[in-house]
């Protein structure tokens, strides 16, 4: 459904993404591992024009993209398709929490006010938070700010939520909260794309593992194999250290 | 040494006259100084080349005179030009006919563009940059995400500034007199030539100014709650 095709992006001289190619089908819910500045975050944002890459290209089904060169329209119709779930939340501010919700449907996509409300509602009752409507963002705490930042996600019916590490922002005890609303969307069959270190979500929830490190994909594979049979020696090595208890073999 | 009272409350409520003189200057001079300082905080934070350099080179030239000399210059140099482009074009038109008022339009204008200009900048910067990602990532405008998310928020930020500017604003009409325009200062002073009250009317002056600038704070600490009301502990 959604293929992304020789990614590459630098910032000044520093080249994050080195040829970075990825395939999402409908239903996927592919986690992307690696450690920091390895360029999961930017290659994320690539896939919505956050960040524009200065090189590749974008399939999504018939809709094919050459990066460099989209248009505003090009960009918008490929964000109308995608939501986004940034690590600190980006919640409006300004907004109420079922505000925060509507604002896409209604104001980017047109859709009449009262249906806007009402597909709200149900993203709201979702994430567990239909007692929160009226509540600005600032009296909320991290882990229900983040279900907002998921309920906003879902309400537009995307083809695929892409998730920047949606927990690390948050305390320990409020991390299982937003990671049980996300095993729940995949469960039902939303596509996903998420960067995240929570290894027992990449683990349980993942259907395909992509491990990066310097800006190119390293390894990728369902979890059963990257997990207990990783064939390069820089997974290992990363894997090792974020999951000591483990006996690898070598 | 002793107050002519009786010609003080009539000073008074002669120079409270002035107000709308006063209020016009004031409100002209934001509704013109508003839009173009919008554009230039933009292309100052956007870092639109030349423009940029454009407008960094009037704020500073603008923020770096007295308020008396632009109005001296403007006073004596734009009626100049004017004449001479009219005769230049042989139409028949006076430019004593011009209402003074015109001028001091354009001086307050130009100097309130200069300070707003920078009160928007420093404002729109404090709003997150996460804050416009979040409006593109959900199918936003640009334009669309300025207009809803980050201007009002930038408001609530720029508000106690732009009260701060609007209150220099007020006290700065005061200065128009040297333009022949009669605002509350300059019917005071009118007044106080006559029988050498100078003491009177500037207590005059001074409560007027006093009471106006007040209000304006007011104003503005109520429509900063209103819309700051995000921003409060309490859920309303």
């Amino acid at each position: 459904m959604l293929e992304i095709k020789n990614i590459h992006k630098a910032f000044h001289d520093n080249e994050v993404l080195k040829g970075v190619s990825i395939k999402v089908d409908k239903g996927d819910v592919v986690v992307i591992l690696g450690p920091s500045g390895s360029g999961k975050t930017t290659l994320l944002r690539c896939i919505n024009f956050l960040e524009r890459a200065d090189q590749g290209e974008i399939i999504f089904d018939n809709l094919q993209v050459n990066i460099p060169s989209a248009s505003a329209g090009d960009i918008s119709k490929i964000r109308k398709r995608t939501a986004f779930v940034f690590q600190n939340y980006n919640l409006f501010n300004n907004k109420t929490v079922l505000e925060n919700v509507t604002e896409g449907l209604i104001i980017a996509r047109k859709i009449p006010k009262n249906e806007a409300i009402e597909i709200a509602k149900q993203s709201l009752k979702k994430v567990g938070l239909s007692d929160r409507y009226d509540f600005y963002p600032s009296k909320l705490s991290g882990g229900q700010q983040q279900r907002v930042g998921i309920a906003r996600a879902i309400a537009v019916n995307p083809d695929v939520i892409l998730f920047d590490e949606p927990t690390s922002a948050l305390d320990p005890e409020l991390i299982g909260e937003v990671l049980d609303v996300m095993k729940q969307l995949a469960k039902e069959g939303a596509t996903m794309v998420v960067v995240t270190h929570e290894m027992s979500f990449a683990q349980e929830v993942a259907n395909h593992i992509v491990f990066m490190d310097g800006g190119v994909i390293v390894e990728q594979g369902p979890p059963k194999e990257i997990f207990t049979w990783p064939s390069e020696e820089r997974t290992r090595q990363f894997l090792y250290r974020i999951l000591p208890d483990r006996d690898y073999v070598i | 040494m002793e107050l002519d009272v009786n010609y003080m409350i009539d000073t008074f409520f002669l120079a409270l006259g002035g107000i709308s003189v006063t209020l016009q200057i004031t409100i002209v001079a934001l509704l013109v100084a508003t839009p173009v300082a919008f554009f230039m905080a933009i292309s100052k934070i956007y870092k639109v080349s030349i423009i940029k350099q454009i407008v960094s080179g009037y704020v500073s030239l603008i923020r770096g005179t007295p308020m008396i000399l632009q109005i001296l210059i403007i006073y004596s140099l734009v009626p100049s030009l004017i004449n001479m482009i009219v005769k230049g074009l042989g139409w028949d038109f006076n430019v004593f006919d011009v209402n003074p008022i015109i001028y001091a339009y354009i001086v307050f204008s130009i100097n309130t563009s200069a300070g707003l200009s920078e009160v928007f900048r420093s404002a729109l910067l404090t709003v997150n940059v996460g804050q416009l990602e979040a409006a593109h990532a959900i199918g936003m405008s640009t334009v669309q995400a300025y207009r809803r998310i980050v201007i009002p928020q930038a408001l609530v930020v720029a508000l106690p500034n732009i009260c701060n500017l609007t209150i220099n604003l007020i006290k700065g009409t005061s200065l128009v007199f040297m333009m022949t325009v009669k605002d509350i200062t300059a019917i005071a002073k009118i007044q106080a030539a006559f029988g050498y009250n100078y003491i009177e009317s500037y207590i005059d002056i001074f409560l007027i100014y006093i009471i106006i600038c007040s209000i304006t704070q007011l104003l503005f600490a109520l429509v900063e709650k209103h819309f700051g009301s995000y921003k409060s502990l309490k859920n309303a």
